[in-house]
């Protein structure tokens, strides 16, 4: 015998709420069962009842956008000026789910920032894992070998988890009042909350955070700013860029010093970087270097001694008639007319002051310019040329005015 | 992937044969940790095996033979499952022949033997129950077997499903035996099934059969292979054995049932982990000693030759010694000594040494506690080969020597395994009691297909060799090249001089060619992917038609950072060299040669053509291969051609969260590329035909009815009121029959172009084998095509022509390669996009080959 109290599902109440409705509406229904082909119709579409407000029954997985009100950011300044905070936290893989301990924190990034300042602040340690479970070393290993390469064991950088936990909340939270809402990708966030709750229970502070997902942020900024929401694809492909990987001051000083892209700071400050570059542009912001690592672009106008450009084709055309060339002489040609380099133009000895010209070198070129005092001025000419997007033909042109 | 590994995969698509001996699951060069793994997991992933791992350790012997049936009851019900699809009988135009005709027939040995049985062979079905129900499968085995009603039959059992040859009297039969401890067991044999000789389980059953022949002739199973170690091949300079061996199966081909052998090699190491230990304590000293251990075995497999299994090393536990006791299934503690003592009669020497662990698999939907297993140093054999090993050029030599067999090699072992069947009593016993017949090798009549002509610019070229034509094209134009204005190279100080000399070469052979190379800006950087990077987002505009860089290590980050953000962030197309290729001063001008070609068609240019009968043709490649940082990121690769020569592209990679190899995304795809299509030629193509590459056992059924169904829905929308015809095509680099031609005695590898379209070929599908790549040394491998929806009604000889024809077009290679080339471009993309780029390449490269 079936234990008829179970059909007490949800779907029962549904149609017993719809009962009275549908009494109005003249329908012939005594009980449930007679309301039920009524109501499947209704069941399928999502109802706002006052019981169904939004928000109150929201799966926490789910996470809706944020409600700006909420965050009392009413117009553009308010918005331009509200704080977030961009969180990961790394782990050495993720165990099977039935382990006990899915994760294994590592490493924990996290900056302050607001479209108007950009990034304020970051926090960034590195947190002891604690004993790795018996069996799953070579899991843990290879995980942290194929993205952020922390070692597992003997590293002596990590920190005690509650200490790290406690840094954390002093630099999101350092005065009484309100928690700040705490944001990271959507694909990390279940690995952030499992490290967070766990590094709670490790330490025994009590503080739940609201974690929230960057992508919800964006729309949210994006509806405030212009009342339309942007498409999921969009978002993913504005905060998932390449171009910020290797950024100076973007790493830890640890992955920076090792060369590894995978950095629980690095992955905050490219949010942060990304959001500044498309959203905060639109606010008609001036990006500062607290938005974006502009640092990197600033210093490639002014040409380093490692890097030059070499351009062929301008050469070539400058050579023919050419009688100031003897200044492209170089120190190293020596070693380098052994080269067997066949029929390539620039071999052709060239008379001059030094027989033996051999090269293109702008190396050089500059290496004599700033050697002669007198060609000082040429040298800046020169050095716009180098400019990254001069088109050829003015490269030619400012060039030839140095002979 | 590093310019070299990129190198190496040319070469590999150019004849996967010379550097693959065995099947891919006795791939007797494991090439990375990685690879190894599977390997082990494949032998302890099943239900049984991973009991008998723990047995091992709890003391718990299980060596009968009828344990053998559910073994490997679970992965064999994957390769089974296809078998009961039948696509043959809905496609109207091949129901009655699958046959070609056209082409010169040649004779072909196989590798599959005849199995004779009587006409009227049958296979019972019963299930046993026990009262009371016992729970340990190997006393129920135990008391089944010890009954004389049974003991004289063949019979298969997995301690619930009993399968004999011979009917027994009753329909049900009651049993009562009396275990030791005194109790009785009542046992009822109830007959559920009679199974013809062609059903699924029957197959499954003589698989079984042929593997507990094969112990019997003292070969052991490792993964789903048989090697024998009795005869080990020893390459004593490198400290390396060979194990030879087998991979087997028994199936349903054309007419018969066939068996069927492959030659296969596993890769030992002869030194035992304690002596890795201890030489490696030598070395760093003791103070980084774990440290150091830890590094370089973990994630290693060992073999323990006292029962012939894989483990992988999941840890080490420096605090438990072989004098410390455990506790086995019974509750009894006793000391490992003791144990390997009593059970293998091994003495452990070394008391102090730590122990390795194991993590097990666990059983199906299973959620206890993961098992660990305790195994000691001193018993367990390296297996396989490290990274260091495989780079190392001398000993892959020694191992190749060992492995590339000869077709004629090949023939030599296959005769003797035959023989050794015939001859060996136990193993002609087992044979006759279930009433099979070992029967004679298979030779089969196939058809050479005529060797295609290449279509250069203002000439056709027939190539001496379809292997190789790079010379005979040397002094012709290509088809089509975009000239090169403004580009890039971006190289490190120390690689400038080989930089220009390089460039000089390359426009000297790209003026020849047709291709239009003009100077580039050189842009010197510092040795580091940063570097390389910045000076990229730095230098590069909308003008901008191609980066080179040249690389100075094959070190992957370099690689993987300029692709990644000149694929998606920046499109533009790149070139990676690496500065050492072009140090090579000798090969120059064929590296500047295949370079220049790679860029040409970087840039959207074509090289070749073939002649295609066919007008308004298009055919598309998918292909789709798991994500390597993320594992649950499947790639799907899929290419379409643009044109109806079949020489312009159109690119697109789809990253999908599912765990399964079956795209979703096929109906976004081909409204794409029909729109491509349309726009080109302003009409919608007249055929699609569909190469789908990486599918594995089992799927099949998958394809028919979620993929299929996607790209003709797609078909169908595009095209309201023509009508669009669709074939899909199911390819397969790795297949079980193996082809030799008979010549002056000797067997040799068939020419190019041979079809194989019967008796290898299976009676409920539309396939054939095509051997589409020279294997300069040991055995060439056909590639399977399985035609599984086909609209096009076109003839069978025609369908496989035109598929040889398709081998000849992947630019990357001046020759013909093993898959139809959009399936070849499919697994570059696939390839790219899951090694390096791990995001989706921006649309704005989908017209170039920007994979290559």
């Amino acid at each position: 015998m079936p234990n008829r109290k179970a059909s007490r599902n949800a779907y029962y109440f549904f149609v017993q709420e719809k009962i009275p409705e549908l009494r109005r509406r003249g329908l012939p229904v005594a009980r449930v069962a007679d309301a039920i082909p009524y109501c499947s119709a209704d069941w399928a579409k999502p109802v706002f009842t006052p019981l169904r407000r939004p928000g109150m029954l929201v799966p926490k997985q789910n996470v809706s956008p944020p409600d700006m009100s909420t965050l009392s950011l009413k117009g553009d300044q308010a918005l331009l000026g509200g704080i977030f905070y961009f969180l990961n936290i790394f782990s050495h893989g993720e165990l099977p789910p039935h382990c006990e301990q899915r994760f294994l924190p590592c490493e924990i990034g996290c900056v302050k920032y607001s479209l108007q300042e950009g990034i304020m602040a970051d926090f960034h340690s590195f947190i002891n894992p604690g004993k790795i479970p018996r069996g799953f070393r070579f899991h843990c290993q290879a995980a942290s070998d194929s993205s952020h390469k922390i070692p597992i064991s003997n590293f002596e950088r990590g920190h005690n988890q509650a200490t790290v936990l406690q840094n954390l909340y002093r630099f999101i939270h350092p005065n009484p009042g309100n928690w700040p809402p705490i944001y990271c990708k959507s694909d990390d966030r279940t690995r952030v909350n499992w490290c967070l709750k766990h590094m709670a229970k490790a330490s025994e502070i009590r503080q739940d955070l609201q974690l929230l997902t960057v992508e919800d942020l964006v729309v949210g900024i994006y509806q405030q700013k212009f009342l339309k929401e942007p498409s999921k694809t969009w978002i993913r492909s504005l905060l998932d860029v390449a171009m910020w990987d290797y950024s100076s001051n973007t790493r830890c000083k640890w992955h920076e010093e090792n060369d590894i892209l995978f950095c629980a700071l690095a992955v905050c400050k490219k949010i942060a970087y990304c959001i500044s570059n498309s959203l905060a542009t639109l606010f008609g912001i001036q990006l500062t270097e607290a938005h974006v690592p502009l640092q990197d672009y600033e210093a490639s106008n002014s040409v380093t001694p490692k890097m030059v450009v070499l351009d062929a084709g301008r050469y070539q055309k400058l050579r023919v008639g050419s009688s100031g060339f003897s200044h492209f002489n170089s120190s190293n040609q020596e070693q380098r007319s052994n080269t067997p380099i066949g029929d390539y133009p620039s071999r052709a000895k060239i008379s001059g002051q030094n027989s033996s010209v051999r090269g293109r070198g702008i190396t050089r070129l500059l290496e004599s310019i700033s050697n002669s005092s007198s060609n000082i001025h040429k040298f800046a000419n020169c050095d716009t040329s180098l400019s990254p997007y001069m088109s050829q033909k003015d490269g030619y042109k400012s060039f030839s005015s140095l002979s | 992937m590093s310019g070299r590994a990129r190198v190496k995969a040319r070469g590999i698509a150019r004849s996967p044969s010379a550097t693959e001996v065995g099947r891919t699951q006795a791939s007797p060069l494991p090439r990375s940790v990685d690879l190894s793994n599977n390997e082990a997991s494949s032998s302890n992933g099943f239900l049984g095996t991973s009991r008998i791992s723990t047995n091992d350790i709890y003391g718990i012997s299980s060596g009968d033979a009828g344990s053998t049936f559910m073994e490997r009851g679970v992965k064999n019900k994957q390769d089974f499952m296809d078998l009961s699809i039948c696509t043959r009988e809905k496609l109207a135009h091949v129901r009655n022949c699958k046959t070609g005709s056209s082409g010169i027939p040649v004779k072909l040995v196989t590798n599959l033997f005849n199995l004779d049985f009587p006409q009227d062979w049958q296979l019972y079905q019963y299930h046993v129950t026990y009262i009371p129900d016992l729970a340990s499968r190997r006393l129920r085995i135990a008391l089944l077997y010890s009954h004389s009603e049974l003991s004289n039959k063949a019979k298969a059992f997995d301690g619930a499903i009993l399968f004999l040859s011979q009917k027994l009297e009753e329909k049900v039969t009651e049993l009562s035996s009396e275990t030791q401890r005194g109790e009785t067991i009542k046992m009822t044999i109830t007959l559920k099934r009679e199974l013809p000789s062609s059903s699924p389980v029957c197959i499954q059953v003589f698989n079984i059969i042929f593997r507990k022949i094969l112990k019997k002739l003292s070969m052991y199973q490792i993964g789903r292979n048989f090697y024998n170690p009795s005869e080990p091949m020893e390459i004593p300079q490198h400290k390396l054995s060979l194990w030879p061996g087998f991979a087997i199966s028994v199936s349903y081909f054309e007419r018969k049932l066939l068996f069927s052998a492959d030659v296969s090699y596993k890769v030992l190491r002869n030194e035992t982990v304690l002596e890795f230990m201890t030489a490696l304590c030598q070395r760093t000293g003791l103070s980084c000693f774990t440290q150091m251990c830890e590094k370089q075995l973990i994630g290693l497999i060992v073999l323990t030759r006292y029962n012939n299994r894989t483990y992988s090393i999941d840890d080490i536990d420096w605090s438990v010694k072989p004098t410390h006791t455990f506790q086995k299934r019974d509750g009894t503690e006793i000391t490992y000594v003791d144990y390997y003592k009593q059970q293998y009669d091994i003495t452990v020497s070394d008391l102090n040494q730590p122990m390795l662990v194991s993590l097990l698999k666990r059983k199906r939907n299973d959620n206890s506690e993961a098992r660990l297993a305790h195994l000691i140093p001193e018993l367990c054999f390296l297996t396989g080969l490290t990274g260091q090993a495989t780079s190392d050029f001398q000993l892959m030599k020694a191992v190749a020597e060992k492995t590339r067999l000869s077709p004629s090699g090949r023939q030599q072992r296959l005769a003797r395994l035959v023989d050794d069947i015939q001859r060996n009593t136990n193993a002609r016993f087992e044979l006759e009691t279930w009433g099979l017949h070992f029967g004679s090798q298979i030779s089969l009549t196939g058809r050479i297909v005529p060797s295609e002509k290449i279509l250069m610019q203002d000439h056709i070229c027939q190539p001496v060799s379809a292997a190789d034509w790079s010379k005979d094209i040397r002094t012709c134009k290509i088809l089509n090249a975009q000239s090169l204005n403004t580009w890039l190279i971006l190289c490190s100080d120390r690689t400038e001089h080989v930089a220009e000399s390089f460039l000089n070469c390359l426009r000297r052979v790209a003026g020849s060619m047709g291709f239009n190379v003009d100077y580039p800006k050189i842009i010197k950087v510092q040795e580091n992917p940063a570097a390389f990077v910045r000076a990229i987002q730095q230098y590069v505009d909308p003008d901008i038609q191609l980066v080179m860089c040249i690389l100075p290590s094959n070190q992957k980050t370099y690689y993987d950072s300029i692709k990644k953000y000149l694929s998606s962030d920046c499109p533009v197309p790149s070139q990676c060299v690496l500065a050492r290729t072009l140090n090579k001063q000798g090969m120059m001008m064929s590296i500047a040669t295949k370079i220049a070609m790679q860029m040409t068609c970087k840039l959207g240019g074509e090289l070749w053509a073939v002649e295609i009968p066919l007008k308004s043709l298009m055919v598309v490649g998918i292909d789709v291969c798991k994500d390597a940082l993320s594992k649950d990121v499947m790639v799907v690769g899929c290419v379409a051609s643009v044109n109806p020569g079949i020489t312009r592209w159109f690119s697109r990679c789809i990253l999908q969260r599912t765990m399964t190899d079956v795209a979703d995304c096929l109906k976004v795809f081909m409204t794409g590329a029909l729109n491509k299509w349309y726009k080109y030629n302003h009409d919608l193509p007249a055929r699609i035909i569909v190469y789908r590459a990486g599918v594995g056992d089992g799927q099949l059924k998958t394809l028919i009815e979620y993929e299929v169904p996607q790209l003709l829905s797609s078909v169908a929308e595009s095209s309201s009121n023509t009508s669009l015809r669709l074939s899909v095509i199911v390819v397969r680099k790795k297949c079980m029959p193996r082809f030799f031609t008979e010549m002056n005695c000797t067997v040799q590898n068939p020419p190019l172009g041979t079809v194989v379209d019967s008796e290898a070929t299976r009676n409920e599908w539309y396939d054939f084998y095509l051997i589409s790549q020279v294997a300069c040394r040991g055995t060439v491998s056909p590639t399977y095509y399985n035609v599984i929806y086909d609209d096009n009604g076109l003839k069978p000889d025609h369908m496989q022509r035109l598929t040889f024809k398709l081998c000849h077009l992947y630019y990357n290679w001046p020759g013909i390669v093993s898959v139809p080339a959009p399936c070849q471009y499919a697994h570059k993309l696939t390839f790219l996009v899951a090694q390096s780029i791990h995001k989706e390449p921006s649309l704005e490269l989908a017209n170039h080959l920007f994979y290559l």
